[in-house]
């Protein structure tokens, strides 16, 4: 149980996804069970060696490693976004494990919250 | 934190608002459900403003007079059912809203937190969305 925070947008661009991090950071601060899942373009966020100098915004990749650290139970990637956006696993960063987000995977948690 | 087992008998909620008045409409599709949840008898516990539904939250908010005043709306909805209504204090910096004590903070010439909305942190949403039967979201939308 506990809920899922399904982050469908790409990393950069749009404030939504950082947001939604933010709020599994705080559930995880509160010692309550939260899972991330990456779907659609979100799975981007999940590159490795992401390199953001020319945006001059922080990059996503070093928030996300702290994840485990932080207590977030998994991250997730649909797979079959991961193959649209041409992103295999060792274009990815550790730790991530591949699913595919369907109804029986959503019904695996209590609360599911969407960036955005 | 302790966990409170959600009363299904009498189902209360917490709403977070993500899309902005005026350029969403977030803020009025959640006050069409929030009026509705009252009608039927049921609680809100929280009404969390988060990203750009922070905006909701600002008296500097003026719009045309032929147009609803979302922000004065809710207020009035909050302050009639005694809701508290939060919006997220790094959204809230982030977006330009303050409250006084932030305008002490950070040495700013003015604050803008319309009554009766507070700025407090993520906790709040943490808290709503364990004590709450349902924990519904208003995006902006595509």
């Amino acid at each position: 149980m506990g809920m899922l925070i399904i982050i469908d947008q790409s990393p950069y661009g749009t404030w939504a996804g950082r947001e939604a991090l933010d709020m599994a950071f705080a559930l995880a601060a509160f010692d309550q069970p939260v899972s991330l899942l990456f779907s659609g373009a979100g799975v981007n966020w999940l590159r490795k060696a992401q390199n953001t100098a020319d945006i001059e915004q922080k990059s996503l990749e070093k928030n996300l490693a702290a994840a485990p650290i932080f207590g977030i139970e998994a991250i997730l990637a649909d797979r079959t976004a991961c193959q649209r956006y041409n992103l295999d696993s060792e274009a990815m960063i550790d730790g991530v494990q591949l699913t595919n987000a369907n109804a029986d995977l959503l019904a695996q948690y209590s609360q599911t919250a969407f960036a955005g | 934190m302790t966990h409170s087992t959600p009363d299904t008998e009498n189902p209360s909620f917490t709403l977070v608002i993500t899309g902005a008045p005026y350029s969403s409409q977030a803020p009025q599709t959640a006050l069409g459900f929030a009026r509705a949840t009252v009608a039927a008898g049921h609680t809100i516990d929280r009404i969390f403003l988060y990203g750009d539904g922070v905006h909701l939250a600002s008296a500097l908010v003026t719009a045309p007079s032929d147009e609803t005043h979302w922000p004065k709306q809710w207020a009035a909805f909050l302050e009639e059912h005694e809701v508290p209504g939060v919006a997220c204090i790094a959204s809230a910096l982030r977006r330009g809203l303050v409250d006084s004590d932030e305008q002490k903070r950070y040495q700013l010439n003015a604050n803008n937190l319309l009554t009766p909305f507070a700025i407090a942190g993520l906790g709040e949403w943490v808290e709503g969305s364990i004590k709450s039967t349902r924990t519904i979201y208003f995006h902006a939308g595509a």
